[in-house]
């Protein structure tokens, strides 16, 4: 099935020729397009004509590579054809797709305009070529959708949420029945997570009204292509695939603000960064700065006014997730009239809004992985014959030595593969929700269609069955039933379909994969001064001293979703600071650099000069002689302390002990993801045979444990078998805060917990239930609910990365990759930065029962030698 | 575990030995249907814990005690304000009628979420008070401080609050259900308050929070959240005795010890 899978998806090579284009082109539109453009882009000479002649195509090209109007140019074409024929039907004949609404307004712009030019051009009225282009989001109006329902627009432009609406609506979804075309843009920010899985449903659901649809993708850098492909067309159909992801010319570079980034104060580091950061936006035009966190772009903004007060006033400003819509579509609209000087952003600017003439991107800290990278700088340079021009400030060694190696992926065209979530469950329980509101199903058929899908291809009836028990209420007794059942499903007559009257009123109001976020608001008296992370709070007793935005607050107690502290100038904070998702390193980064690594240990072990290490850097690396300086002494450093060199195939454990107490400290750079699956598994492996919690830290490069008794972490790393490891985690994940918080954005995306209920919308904060308390709810029915287990699945396939992490398991087993152990009173070089990190999690093996037995004895022993 | 004298805590219950009386606080009966109809549709369990749960009390009580005089319910039996849904009609009657199997003097006392428990009790001849004496000590639901204090009392017992605690130990944090003990200072300040009071100096009770019965209500935590009880507020909360309820009763002993030994 595999290989006959593969040989649907075809690369195509050879582009057209521009006579070939030129012939299937109308007249008004030829002598449009040679009005705006000299000639066809290299994207359009590849796609224009598959479109044309309805072969399903995927494109992936930087951003301001044409690729939108390679999308629509045939489309145009041919509905301005069958307007001239007077065949244009009032229905829609294009359903566009993008992740954001403000995408789908420039669209629309970029629609009206080129067909406003042609009616100017064949001297004719505005309107007269009586094409429509419509809008269609959460924002539309009741108004608009009514006369959108009288007279559908040809192109239809929206977001999958909408879609997934539209193909519910019992009178809309009469105009989506001969649909020829559907677009889906920036495919590569949808398909990696559960908002891709869920438009992949809707695709199909849409393929299933209009048979005869030709899906088009238009993607930024991204691979593997072959399977964002299949993500496209879903099993069983044809592909062509466009690569044109390097047509533009880069221009990259790795910049460090001091020579030695070692032993230099922090204040110093600070300084110096600012000081480049300046000088680099003041010889640029427009500056795009990129950080990996939006509390980090605030703090650029505020840092730069507040450095230099003559240069940023009101020509700065930020851009990020929590910010209201108003402040971004400001800001947007700054930047495309070029009165911004610079703009910070965390990763709300990677997609591709018209953001206008950017001529320097900046990354503070490392990108993560090469597709990022190459999608933030790519938003340099807009136009398709600009140089794209980027900087990554590095602030540690670790950070250069990645950002270096990122870099020379990058410029080696070696892209990072994404990961495509498949089998969620709760995302097919909304949509099945949904299919049943359109029509009385037979269960097989519905199976089948759901399994044409990329994303479920691979589905198991009885997770299937499952899914249609938990929509049909089964878990609730019969008389409660009517509370929770949004479908019936008769197992006699394998029928299914909706049930009762609130079923399309629930689906209406709560549909939607992105999770509301559970932030508690910290304030000092009235003022909001940030959000912590709900999991963060658990931690917290009064009196506690945090870090937040990088002042320091005790907190005094919290009221709901409100935690109400005061500034602690004077103590040390006591409360390690800890985020609960950070942007990983992607695995395939993770292993260029560990064979970076391998690299340089042979040169040291073949004890080859310094000059030669240090020319190898430069030319493997591409980087400038200062950072190639700072990477041989930090390797150098690391080899003459203990002889060896972690790499891609040598794992060190490192055990090491400070006044805390012991750590073991595996160096182990396969990114966090791996790393979070690898920590866990070892420390229960370790914690079943002591019956101890233990104590671990994760990083991208390594992580580590932390236990009162001695421990053998090389034996337990070794017991760990790669087929084995499923059972394994699902142990270790099984208490953990993680998965209480999944599983609740889960019941959400399933319609368990709804946002909006009888007429009534909660927010956020209102909503909020303790999470222990729904999962110990649904735990009651059995262990193995559908939706728990999706919450499993998305912990350790999407938010960690079981299958690699089952790689280097098996690479330990079939002695490929080797572990070693060693000792040390200071940390190595390489283990400092983890060494000095927070615990991210503990491994509870102990019952709660037994853990406040422990608690109790401990209590009682302190207070009886109080009082002696 | 004695938590004072004549005072025992079985399990989230107390039991006066010297009156043979039950205490059961906050059961908040349709507390899941309450969430249903914000639209957390999670399935319904929690009453069938509840029975299993206070069967297991009652056969304890008899089993050290013989037999059981009279059981005050401490407010809030039921979750919903406003309307009585079927379910905490139906509910609710079966939980009376299970404890008047064992005991037939049931006293009612009134929380604020019972606004209408009145037709439930009706039904079954019950009468709902505001508070309730028996010896030296008064029970009232805790969600105001008492308006009538007679002379004989020494002991105030309430529920209202929920009281929890969150032990940690390095990175691991688990909360537990526990009762508080202390005292409660009624000062001049409230007594000027106050329409009626039988004494012009100030007064020093002994005071008992109860936690929450119901196995969804895990409780305000005492490290961290606001109280909301109004005579919590005016305690010296350092100053509480702290009785975990787990598999056992656990006494942890005074409040800023536990938070003092808690790295």
């Amino acid at each position: 099935m595999e290989k006959h899978q593969k040989s649907l998806i075809n690369i195509k090579e050879i582009p057209n020729k521009p006579e070939e284009i030129d012939q299937i082109l109308h007249p008004l539109v030829k002598t449009w397009f040679f009005n705006r453009f000299k000639a066809y882009s290299l994207p359009q000479l590849f796609g224009v004509m598959e479109i044309h002649s309805r072969s399903n195509i995927l494109v992936s090209a930087p951003t301001g590579a044409t690729k939108t109007l390679t999308g629509f140019l045939s489309i145009l074409n041919e509905l301005i054809d069958s307007h001239e024929k007077g065949i244009l039907e009032d229905r829609v004949y294009c359903v566009y797709i993008s992740p954001l609404k403000a995408l789908n307004e420039d669209i629309k712009v970029n629609l009206i305009e080129p067909l406003r030019e042609m009616e100017t051009l064949a001297g004719k009225a505005n309107g007269d070529l009586g094409i429509r282009i419509g809008v269609r989001t959460g924002d539309t109006t009741q108004n608009e959708k009514q006369k959108m329902l009288k007279l559908p627009p040809h192109i239809l432009i929206t977001t999958p949420e909408s879609l997934a609406l539209m193909l519910s609506s019992p009178k809309f979804r009469e105009h989506l029945k001969k649909v020829e075309w559907m677009i889906v843009d920036e495919i590569h920010a949808l398909a990696e997570n559960k908002r891709g899985v869920h438009l992949s449903l809707s695709m199909e659901r849409l393929s299933y009204l209009s048979p005869h649809l030709t899906r088009i993708g238009l993607s930024a850098t991204i691979a593997p292509l072959e399977e964002v492909g299949s993500f496209l067309v879903g099993a069983n159909r044809e592909c062509k695939i466009v690569n044109v992801q390097f047509i533009k010319e880069m221009d990259l570079k790795v910049l460090c603000p001091v020579k030695d980034l070692i032993g230099v104060e922090h204040a110093l580091m600070h300084h110096s960064m600012y000081e480049m950061m300046d000088k680099l936006i003041q010889e640029h035009k427009t500056t795009l700065i990129f950080t990996n966190t939006r509390s980090a772009t605030e703090r650029v903004v505020d840092f730069l006014k507040e450095k230099f007060p003559a240069k940023y006033t009101e020509n700065i400003g930020a851009h990020h997730g929590s910010l209201s819509v108003t402040h971004r579509r400001k800001i947007e609209t700054q930047l495309r009239e070029g009165k911004l000087k610079v703009c910070v952003s965390s990763t709300s600017l990677e997609l591709g809004i018209d953001i206008g003439y950017v001529d320097l991107v900046l990354c503070l800290g490392s990108p993560k992985s090469v597709a990022r990278a190459l999608q933030r700088i790519g938003r340099s340079g807009h136009r398709l014959h600009e140089t794209t021009k980027g900087r990554i400030i590095v602030l540690d060694r670790d950070d250069l030595v990645e950002c270096a190696v990122l870099l020379k992926s990058a410029i080696e065209r070696k892209i990072d593969k994404i990961h495509i979530p498949t089998n969620a469950l709760d995302v097919l329980a909304q949509q099945i929700h949904g299919l049943c509101l359109e029509q009385k199903w037979n269960v097989n058929e519905l199976y089948n269609l759901i399994k044409q899908s990329y994303c479920y291809k691979y589905l198991q009836k009885k997770d299937f069955i499952e899914v249609l028990e938990f929509l049909s209420g089964k878990f609730a007794s019969l008389e409660d039933r009517h509370v929770y059942a949004k479908i019936w499903f008769d197992e006699v007559s394998q029928e299914a379909g909706k049930r009762g009257r609130m079923s399309r009123v629930i689906y209406m109001t709560n549909i939607g994969t992105i999770p509301d976020e559970t932030f508690i608001t910290v304030k000092v008296g009235e003022a909001v001064i940030g959000k912590l992370d709900e999991a963060f709070l658990e931690r917290l007793k009064r009196g506690d001293v945090f870090v937040l935005g990088g002042e320091q607050y005790e907190f005094l107690y919290a009221k709901g979703m409100v935690a109400l502290v005061k500034p602690a100038l004077q103590r040390p904070p006591n409360i390690p600071s800890w985020f609960s998702e950070m942007l990983p390193l992607s695995f395939d980064l993770g292993l260029e650099i560990g064979r970076f690594r391998k690299l340089m240990e042979e040169k040291f072990k073949a004890e080859k000069p310094e000059k030669e290490i240090k020319d190898f850097i430069n030319t493997y690396l591409y980087v400038d002689e200062n950072s190639a300086n700072a990477i041989y002494n930090y390797f150098k450093e690391q080899y003459d302390y203990i002889g060896e060199i972690p790499t891609d195939k040598k794992i060190i454990i490192e055990h090491y002990e400070d006044q805390y107490g012991k750590k073991m400290l595996f160096h182990s750079l396969y990114g966090r993801r791996v790393n979070d699956v690898l920590s866990r598994a070892i420390a229960l492996a370790i914690s079943r045979t002591e019956h101890k919690d233990v104590e671990i830290g994760i990083n991208d490069n390594g992580f580590y444990i932390s236990a009162e008794k001695s421990i053998h972490p090389k034996k337990a790393l070794e017991l760990l078998k790669s087929e084995k490891m499923e059972l394994v985690m699902r142990a270790a994940i099984d208490k953990t805060e993680v998965l209480r918080r999944r599983f609740r954005h889960c019941a959400a995306r399933a319609l368990m917990i709804l946002r909006s209920y009888k007429g009534h919308t909660k927010h956020v904060g209102r909503q909020q239930v303790n999470s222990m308390l729904l999962l110990t709810a649904v735990k009651r029915i059995s262990d193995d609910f559908c939706i728990l287990k999706e919450a499993r699945r998305e912990v350790l396939e999407d938010l960690m990365d079981i299958e690699n992490a089952k790689k280097i398991i098996k690479g330990i087993e079939d002695k490929k990759i080797a572990v070693i152990e060693i000792h040390t009173k200071i940390p190595t070089p390489f283990a400092f930065n983890l060494a000095l990190q927070g615990y991210v999690d503990v491994l509870k093996i102990e019952e709660k029962v037994e853990f406040l037995r422990r608690m109790h004895q401990l209590v009682l022993a302190k207070i009886g030698l109080g009082k002696k | 575990m004695q938590i004072f004298k004549n005072i025992e805590i079985i399990d989230l219950c107390l039991f006066l030995t010297k009156s043979k009386t039950l205490v059961i606080p906050d059961v908040h009966i349709g507390y899941e249907e309450a969430l249903n109809k914000q639209g957390i549709l999670i399935p319904r369990t929690q009453f069938k814990e509840i029975m299993i749960n206070i069967e297991k009390i009652i056969k304890e009580v008899i089993f050290r005690f013989n037999s059981i005089n009279q059981i005050i319910i401490l407010g809030d039996l039921k979750h919903e304000f406003g309307r009585i849904s079927e379910t905490e009609w139906r509910q609710t009657l079966r939980f009376l009628d299970f404890l008047s199997k064992f005991c037939n003097n049931i006293i009612l006392i009134k929380g604020n979420h019972d606004t209408i428990l009145g037709p439930i009790a009706k039904k079954r001849n019950l009468e709902i008070v505001d508070n309730c004496l028996v010896d030296d000590i008064l029970f009232v639901h805790g969600d105001k401080i008492p308006t009538e204090i007679s002379k004989q009392t020494k002991t105030i017992i309430i529920g209202h609050e929920h009281p929890a605690i969150s032990l940690k130990q390095g990175p691991r944090v688990e909360k537990y259900k526990c009762f508080l003990k202390g005292n409660w200072i009624m000062n001049k300040k409230i007594i000027s308050k106050l329409e009626k009071y039988a004494f012009k100096e100030q007064r020093i009770y002994n005071l008992i929070v109860m936690p929450s019965f119901n196995p969804l209500i895990e409780g305000t935590d005492i490290l961290k959240e606001e109280l909301l009880n109004p005579l919590l507020k005016q305690a010296d909360i350092g100053k509480l005795d702290v009785f975990i309820v787990g598999d056992n009763v656990y006494n942890f002993g005074k409040i800023k010890e536990i938070v003092k030994h808690m790295k």
